[in-house]
């Protein structure tokens, strides 16, 4: 056979053509190091700043960047200042009672969905992960409208009722219920795949064997389905840590400041405290770091859920009549979780002012327009904010997208060097909230005179070093799907590596493609961690611009916006799901 | 000790109105016997034993354990599973995986609230049953599939059940550990004497481990009798061709007398045979043939001598099959031995022995 056309071996050895080998490495190295420069740009170079923020004292603005200064001492004061201790006691204190709800909340509906026989199973299933999607700044304006102790609609509610309950989320309880409702699914989907995909026969043998059906749910269905549940557990500890949005909302007013919220504060204080900013973020990515790792050892772990794709038939429990105190229970759950908030924010959107007198004064038509929706778009900052988030969206589902490809394929498929390297660089972004991943750019690009501060581009490259991991999973996820040999097979027949890769993989791996690009624009368009240290008076993004609204304490137009934005997602994420065929909804959650 | 079971008229339907999985079923285990349950897939046989068991609920009919009935939807009685005092052994092994191989083998014992010295002496009885002894601190995951069955068969067994329900509990193993473990098994359930009732799809491990064998198809009890009986005086058209009567030929009954008549096959010949009970004269019958019960080079006068012309000749080692050009169409016969007797092409004359020929109505399946 021939093998005498213009090979381009691209960046491996492994192409079919041996008397190419020494330039094919040349080729390979040259790829890797532009791949690892490029890591290190968009992920090392940010960390590597933060963390030497945190180690000075220099005011990276005023006397610019240097090593002069470096000392651990810096950071041992951070570290032992009163305040900080209190909002990482905070932040765990409020982690873990969301945690702990989240739990006994998505335990309970795994068990509901998988081994019983109450109805609507797949309703309450579907319904079950809307709260994954709404923005977590949404979801606290949303409850802060109903809970919040004077004005809240639910103290209205039950005084108009006579009714001398009063609730008030502006409170550590509020943060909790709130945490706790809303990742809960998290739970949810991780256990229920575990008891689903959990052998029946191991709890028959279990009833056979003399065990009470209470017995066998506590000496066989729970161990085995345990280290699901610790992994979701601190999974949704994780995610809870990393979010501002809530704990923003619900904790300002009653003086509880958690680790984000802390640190946000921090850098607009005059003058600007970044060294402390940096060494709390730090301390916020150590704490993050430490229980990715546990998560990690604890899925790498004894996994007793059996072989994927064995078909079990699902062995539901019959509960006779009290299904339906199952399905009420379920319907509480997504009434309290979806519909209310949904129903507050439309009300507080429409209605020229919020306070409601009593029950008559909230059905009185006279008192609903569309005012709010016509200021607010009248309002040239609303208008600036939703056109700047689309472009880092674009820019960052394009960036994103291709840099996710090229590497996917270079782990995946490829023999290039330093391909593990780059691997271990891409998952570091797991372990770094965005909030991080926001003060990391602060420090990186602030003091420097390069103008990469100040523009969309540094929004963009912070969310696409941030949902790095992410994308780059999807994609290597697609690649996987691709044989070998449909590439082999190319070679084979005279295309080079580069012709293959546009001929062959690229339109084989497009809906994978196209997928992570629709989900990393979605992710782009809500995140607000980064967002909040990067933007300037120019650069203003949508969920930004929402919390100055909330700040600004004009109710409505929150609401207004909040609708807004939650409409524009629901339509995104609806496309994406459609594109990804389910697969993208774990992703969307985790961003928080 | 061991019970005897007793099943009368059960009905299983999963879905209201549709073809139920189980369908008047009847039949008793003596107490320390032990019955198999043939049959292919779907016929219900996972059903009917589950039924036993307690995991599933039945829609009709009385299942008794020794003296105890524990299932009788008419009048309202059902034992859960685990008041029954039964041992099961499942297809996919079920052993807990969170577990050591004592842990599991004494989980029953716990429940039972047995523990201390008598416990660790029926644990250690019963992992020696089954050839474990050395493994008992061993996590079950780092067992083999053969190991772990013989774990889930201890765990069975530890607690002297009146019962031991099996569902092919060999069918995930592979062919060699297979017929190993099939020998030991029937050795290990006889020598705890337990009453035992077996399920499985494989005829050779039914032949093997049944005291008695029960066909079944479509959820219909077909047969149920001794592995000789079943293989040699099969009930109807589908258990002989389930327990591998391959060779039917189409006729009409001329005579009979008592069990055995003459047919004529629709070639022209005439067969003495066996003759099913409710046949009458003029019936069409098919009749069914084991290639292994048809004789070779049969002297003149053999009882049903046909000469026959062989066509095509497949040697498999230790037997060597034909196929013969005999009544009209192919017939299939074996002979065993390592040696190959005859040529294609050559005439052969064969004989079938009348116990060895059965014929049945023809319009039965
Ligand atoms: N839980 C169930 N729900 C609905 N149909 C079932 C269920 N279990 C068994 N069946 C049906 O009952 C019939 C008998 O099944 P089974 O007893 O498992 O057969 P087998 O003889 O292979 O063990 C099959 O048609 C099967 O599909
Ligand atoms: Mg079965």
């Amino acid at each position: 056979m021939p093998n005498n056309t213009t090979v381009m071996p691209g960046m491996e050895a492994a192409a079919p053509d041996n008397r190419l080998g020494g330039r094919a490495r040349l080729v390979g190295r040259i790829w890797s190091l532009s791949l690892l420069a490029l890591l290190s740009f968009l992920v090392i170079y940010p960390v590597g700043m933060l963390l030497l923020g945190a180690a000075t004292s220099r005011n990276p603005v005023v006397d610019g960047v240097s090593w002069d200064d470096v000392s651990s001492s810096h950071f041992i004061t951070v570290l032992t200042n009163p305040n900080v201790l209190l909002a990482l006691s905070n932040s765990l204190i409020a982690c873990s009672g969301g945690t702990a709800l989240a739990v006994a909340i998505g335990l309970f509906f795994a068990w509901i969905v998988v081994r019983t026989n109450t109805p609507c199973k797949a309703l309450i299933a579907g319904a079950g992960m809307l709260p994954l999607f709404v923005p977590p700044l949404v979801a606290g304006v949303a409850w802060s409208l109903l809970g919040s102790p004077k004005t809240g609609l639910l103290n209205t509610l039950f005084a108009a009722m006579g009714l001398s309950w009063r609730i008030d989320l502006y409170s550590m309880t509020g943060i909790i219920s709130v945490f706790g409702m809303y990742y809960a699914p998290y739970v949810y989907m991780f256990t229920a795949s575990a008891l689903r995909n959990m052998d029946p026969s191991l709890e028959e043998a279990a009833e056979i064997s003399g065990a009470s059906a209470l017995r066998t749910m506590f000496t066989v269905t729970f161990p085995l389905i345990l280290p699901a549940i610790i992994s979701s557990a601190l999974l949704s500890f994780i995610v809870m840590l990393g979010i501002y949005g809530i704990p923003a909302v619900l904790g300002s007013s009653a003086n509880i400041s958690v680790l984000t919220t802390y640190i946000f504060a921090l850098t607009v204080w005059t003058p600007p405290l970044y060294n402390t900013a940096a060494a709390v973020a730090v301390i916020l990515m150590v704490v993050t770091g430490f229980l990715v790792w546990l998560q990690g050892k604890v899925i790498s772990g004894r996994s007793f859920t059996t072989v994927a794709g064995k078909a079990f038939r699902p062995r539901a429990l019959n509960l006779g009549p009290w299904r339906f105190l199952t399905l009420g229970l379920a319907i509480l759950y997504l009434f309290v979780v979806v519909v209310l908030p949904t129903i507050t924010l439309c009300i507080a959107a429409f209605r020229k002012f919020l306070f409601i007198r009593n029950l008559p004064a909230l059905f009185d038509t006279k008192q609903y327009s569309l005012g709010h929706f016509e200021k607010l778009f009248a309002n040239t900052a609303t208008i600036d904010s939703i056109i700047n988030t689309m472009e880092v969206g674009i820019i960052t589902a394009l960036v994103g997208g291709l840099l996710s490809f090229a590497i996917g394929y270079t782990i995946t498929r490829s023999r290039a060097p330093g391909r593990k390297m780059i691997d271990l660089i891409v998952t570091i972004p797991v372990a770094i909230p965005g909030l991080v991943i926001g003060v990391a750019y602060l420090w990186a690009w602030i003091g420097t005179p390069f103008g990469l501060y100040g523009t969309l581009w540094i929004l963009a490259l912070a969310f696409v070093a941030r949902f790095l991991p992410d994308t780059v999973k999807a994609l290597s996820t697609s690649l996987l799907q691709i044989h070998k040999e449909l590439e082999e097979a190319a070679w084979i027949s005279g295309r080079g590596m580069l012709s293959t890769i546009t001929s062959i993989v690229l339109p084989l791996a497009r809906p994978g493609v196209v997928a992570a690009m629709t989900l990393l624009f979605v992710l782009a368009i809500r995140e607000l961690g980064s967002s909040l240290f990067l933007y300037t008076s120019g650069t203003i993004v949508m969920a930004v611009q929402l919390l100055n609204f909330y700040e600004g304490g004009n109710t409505g137009l929150t609401a207004a916006f909040s609708l807004v934005q939650m409409v524009l997602l629901g339509v995104l994420i609806s496309f994406t799901t459609w594109l990804s065929r389910g697969g993208s909804s774990a992703s969307v959650g985790r961003s928080g | 000790m061991s019970a005897e079971l007793r099943i009368e008229g059960l009905d299983k339907a999963f879905i209201p109105g549709a073809r139920p999985a189980v369908k008047d079923v009847s039949f008793t285990v003596g107490a320390g016997e032990i019955v198999v349950l043939l049959g292919p897939s779907g016929c219900g046989k996972t059903t009917t034993l589950r039924c036993v068991a307690g995991l599933e609920h039945p829609t009709a009919g009385v299942i008794r354990i020794g003296e105890t009935i524990v299932s009788a939807p008419k009048q309202g009685i059902l034992v859960p599973p685990r008041s029954r005092n039964i041992g099961m052994v499942f297809q996919s092994y079920a052993v807990w995986p969170h577990m050591t191989v004592r842990q599991n083998v004494a989980y029953p014992l716990k429940t039972r609230k047995l523990s201390g010295a008598e416990a660790d002496r029926k644990v250690a009885g019963a992992l020696e049953l089954v050839g474990l002894e050395d493994y008992a601190h061993r996590s079950v995951t780092t067992l083999s599939g053969g190991q772990m069955q013989r774990v889930a068969l201890a765990r069975a067994v530890v607690y002297e059940p009146q019962l031991l329900l099996l569902d092919e509990p060999l069918s995930n193993l592979d062919a060699m550990l297979r017929l190993r473990l099939r020998d030991d098994l029937r050795k290990i359930v006889k020598a705890a004497g337990l009453t035992a009732l077996y399920v499985t799809h494989d005829q050779t491990e039914a032949v093997v481990l049944g005291d008695r064998i029960g066909v079944m198809r479509d959820g219909n009890m077909l047969q149920m009798a001794t592995p000789q009986e079943i293989y040699n005086r099969p009930a109807d058209l589908f258990v002989a061709g389930f327990t591998g009567a391959s060779n039917v030929l189409d006729g009409t009954l001329s005579s009979r007398d008592g069990a055995y008549g003459l047919v004529r096959t629709n070639s022209g010949d005439v067969l003495r045979t066996w003759i099913a009970p409710t046949l009458t004269v003029g019936a069409a019958v098919k009749l069914a043939l084991r290639p292994e019960n048809l004789r070779l080079d049969a002297p003149e006068g053999a009882e049903n001598r046909f000469l026959a012309t062989v066509r095509q000749r497949r040697y498999l080692g230790t037997e060597t099959a034909y196929d013969l050009a005999v009544f009209g169409g192919d017939i299939e016969v074996r002979e065993f031995g390592t040696e190959v007797r005859h040529a294609v092409g050559q005439a052969v004359a064969i004989s079938i022995p009348q116990d060895a020929c059965w014929a049945y109505a023809a319009a039965a399946s």
